[in-house]
């Protein structure tokens, strides 16, 4: 396939260079690396290399001419007489031009909008002066250009047929797009369009997709699906907080180890304050600490919940393992309804669970009653949870090994003995095996 | 109020300052008929003349050694660097003779020079024409660092680092030199060392230079439909640092990102951060994080060149996650 010898683009303010001279005739033998020709920039004489092996071909460029950056300036082909189907290796003057026009282009050599300003990036095509059909010279104005700074004429570059014109006058075409080709033969249709009517996207077109994305997502599922705080260990028993929510801690005489004895995940910041100031003080617990305690614990040896609750959420559709959790602590009480409160990563959902079936838990009244309250700590440091009855019956799940350990504690008259072990073996038999659930 | 482009301002302050006092003048590569490759000084070499407007070859330490001993007598040369990547080729003239001078002359002798050169990355001009170098020069004392972030800036500035008795780099963005803003007409300077609050926030306080100034405030606004309210400040000046002013963002919103175009490792924005974490730490409810350019040579392929830089998204995702609460770097 024969490969096409361009205007290098040699300096930074670069739009044409001079051909010094050719060191290679046409028909010549051509290997990579051989210098084909001496260009002469603004700066300075360069020797070009050959890109390719094979023979030196359709030189369109004589040693004197000043042809403009991209231009194809010859042809490095298989055999010595290759007049290089011009169609097989479309010239990609800009490097990112949309040769994938469609199937109705006409064959032939692109032109671009040139780059004719460092700071340019589009050029307003000002007027044509070739109508579509016409034929043109290398030399001959084909069309005017507006940048910032002056109008200026640009030279058709090839012979041939004004095969398409591919922008209107008016305007403002990418540095680099293809606005026009000429064709060798005289086209039977030749086309003319407006930039509008391209079906390719070109990267001036690309880009108001780049416009923030994220921001589409709504506010609220932003701060609900945010990574959930990772629990992240404290090292030696040392608390994470942020500077500032330890000196607020500290002038306000709060203690942040009690929230990380609540199961509350690190690090800690200024917001969490608010949840101390509310925690229940220990020292004047709203029940009494004199009515008797029950605290039972259950340990699983290996942990069913996580592949359950992934199995669900690909193949059930049940994409929320709190509320899998809360259906099976729900069910677990063994009462037709059941308003379970989950406490995890600092946050309480409250969940109304009315059946075993997995669709038969739904989200409640946040400001509902619940029989039970479970904590999820799996993914805290704690191993062990005794904070006395609250106002509900309190199951915590924590991790333990590869499996899990369970607490049910409550005031005596919350449960009586009987139900309360019911409950956690219930509850337990359902995290080492899910399908329980379904029995 | 007249919008202009940021060419025009540097154009406008230059023209201005070379009328007001004739011991200016502007020596550089390509600066009097080319008007530098970007065309900002397109026009000067007409008003002034080529004894004013000096082309020189291509010999960055020796002009900039003719633009110090021309200021140690007497003049206020405008030293015009073509890219801010050659810097590096000047660094004796500029970091050991102009720095200097006056510190070792026991205050005998003054280089009021400005060096006005540019930066930035996305001009698809490959790894030794993209860099960002404001670092280098900023980590020497006795230069002044100026970054404008707006053609209102770029103006002001120019005008402030003319008139000022020691030496200047002020770096413009090369993206930007077609963007417009509104400038007036009448003469005004903006004085070093004061930052410019774009927009008052409450929630995390984004601290962008240059270019990166238009970042941090189109994050904001991404952030602002997510209810989360960032403040954007603009410091103008890296040296002298307005620190009051950053101090006092970063105490009333707990939270921070310093955003520069320069390499992140060893940048602006670790001065920066590191200066806010040892004067607002009591204050500060998440790590304060530095934005920088990708530690790697600038690509020159536009898809990895883009990734290098800081976007509106990026920046965005941080200061969402550092308002989430989310532990970042955690150990």
């Amino acid at each position: 396939m024969p490969l096409d010898v361009i205007m290098p683009a040699l300096g930074m303010a670069q739009d044409s260079g001079v051909i010094l001279a050719w060191h290679k005739s046409p028909g010549d033998p051509v290997a990579e690396g051989d210098a084909l020709f001496e260009v002469e920039t603004d700066k300075a004489a360069m020797e070009v290399e050959a890109q390719g092996s094979g023979f030196l071909t359709d030189v369109m460029a004589k040693a004197g001419d000043e042809v403009p950056v991209g231009q194809v300036l010859a042809r490095i082909s298989d055999t010595p007489e290759d007049t290089g189907t011009k169609t097989e290796a479309s010239p990609d003057a800009s490097g990112e031009a949309d040769t994938q026009a469609d199937q109705a282009m006409p064959e032939g050599e692109p032109v671009i909008m040139p780059a004719l300003g460092m700071a340019q990036d589009a050029g307003q095509i000002v007027a044509w002066r070739k109508s579509p059909g016409d034929a043109v010279t290398a030399s001959d104005v084909l069309f005017e250009v507006e940048t910032d700074k002056s109008i200026m004429e640009v030279e058709a570059g090839h012979d041939g047929f004004v095969a398409a014109l591919l922008a209107e006058a008016g305007e403002e075409a990418p540095v680099g797009d293809v606005i026009a080709i000429i064709s060798s033969e005289k086209p039977e249709a030749p086309i003319q369009r407006s930039l509008k009517d391209r079906g390719t996207a070109t990267p001036a077109e690309a880009a108001p997709a780049r416009e923030p994305a994220p921001a589409k997502e709504s506010p609220s599922k932003t701060s609900e699906s945010r990574p959930t705080k990772q629990a992240v260990p404290a090292m030696g028993g040392r608390i994470l907080a942020s500077p500032k929510a330890r000196r607020l801690a500290l002038e306000r005489g709060l203690d942040l180890t009690r929230l990380a004895d609540h199961g509350y995940p690190q690090p800690y910041h200024v917001k969490d304050l608010e949840v101390l100031e509310r925690l229940p003080t220990e020292a004047a617990p709203q029940l009494s600490t004199a009515a008797p305690a029950r605290y039972l614990s259950a340990h699983v040896e290996t942990n069913g919940f996580d592949d359950f609750a992934a199995w669900a959420a690909s193949e059930a559709g049940l994409p929320d393992a709190g509320s899998l959790l809360a259906a099976f602590a729900g069910s677990s009480l063994e009462r037709a309804h059941v308003t379970v409160a989950l406490e995890a990563f600092g946050k309480t959902r409250m969940f109304a669970v009315h059946g075993r079936w997995l669709s038969d838990v739904a989200e409640a009244d946040p400001e509902a009653r619940p029989d039970l309250r479970l904590r999820d700590l799996r993914f805290g440091r704690l191993i062990e949870v005794q904070a006395g009855p609250e106002d509900t019956p309190v199951l915590s799940v924590m991790a333990s090994g590869a499996g899990l350990k369970l607490t049910l504690e409550c005031a005596a008259e919350q449960l009586d003995a009987s139900a309360a072990i019911t409950l956690l073996s219930n509850f337990a038999g359902r995290m080492e095996q899910p399908l329980r659930h379904l029995l | 109020m007249r919008e202009i482009t940021l060419s025009q301002a540097v154009n406008e302050a230059l023209a201005e300052e070379m009328r007001r006092d004739p011991t200016t003048f502007i020596i550089g590569e390509d600066v009097a008929e080319a008007g530098t490759p970007f065309k900002v000084l397109s026009g000067l070499v007409e008003e002034f003349g080529t004894s004013r407007v000096i082309d020189t070859p291509i010999s960055e330490p020796g002009f900039v050694g003719i633009g110090v001993g021309a200021a140690l007598t007497g003049a206020r040369p405008i030293v015009d660097l073509m890219f801010g990547d050659f810097i590096y080729l000047v660094m004796d003239q500029l970091c050991n003779q102009a720095a200097k001078q006056h510190y070792m002359s026991g205050g005998k002798l003054s280089v009021p020079m400005v060096l006005r050169t540019n930066l930035g990355a996305t001009r698809r001009s490959g790894a030794q024409h993209s860099q960002s170098l404001q670092a280098l020069v900023a980590h020497i004392p006795g230069i002044k660092v100026a970054l404008p972030s707006s053609a209102y800036e770029a103006k002001g500035l120019m005008k402030t680092a003319i008139r000022d008795n020691n030496p200047v780099v002020i770096i413009e963005d090369k993206l930007m030199y077609q963007d417009k803003a509104p400038v007036p007409e009448e003469e005004y300077l903006i004085p070093f060392g004061e930052a410019n609050i774009k927009r008052e926030g409450s929630d995390i306080t984004l601290i962008g230079t240059s270019s990166m100034v238009q970042v941090a405030e189109a994050a904001a606004k991404i952030l602002e439909a997510e209810g989360i309210s960032a403040e954007v400040i603009d410091p103008r000046t890296i040296v002298p640092l307005d620190e009051d002013t950053l101090l006092k963002s970063v105490r009333k919103t707990s939270r921070a990102i310093v955003i520069d175009e320069g390499h992140q490792n060893y940048g602006i924005t670790g001065e920066i951060a590191s200066r806010l974490n040892e004067k607002a730490f009591y204050y500060l409810d998440a790590p304060v994080l530095r934005m920088g350019a990708m530690d790697v040579p600038v690509p020159f392929s536009p898809v990895l060149e883009d990734l290098t830089v800081p976007t509106p998204e990026r920046v965005a995702e941080n200061a969402r996650r550092l308002c989430a609460g989310e532990m970042i770097h955690a150990a």
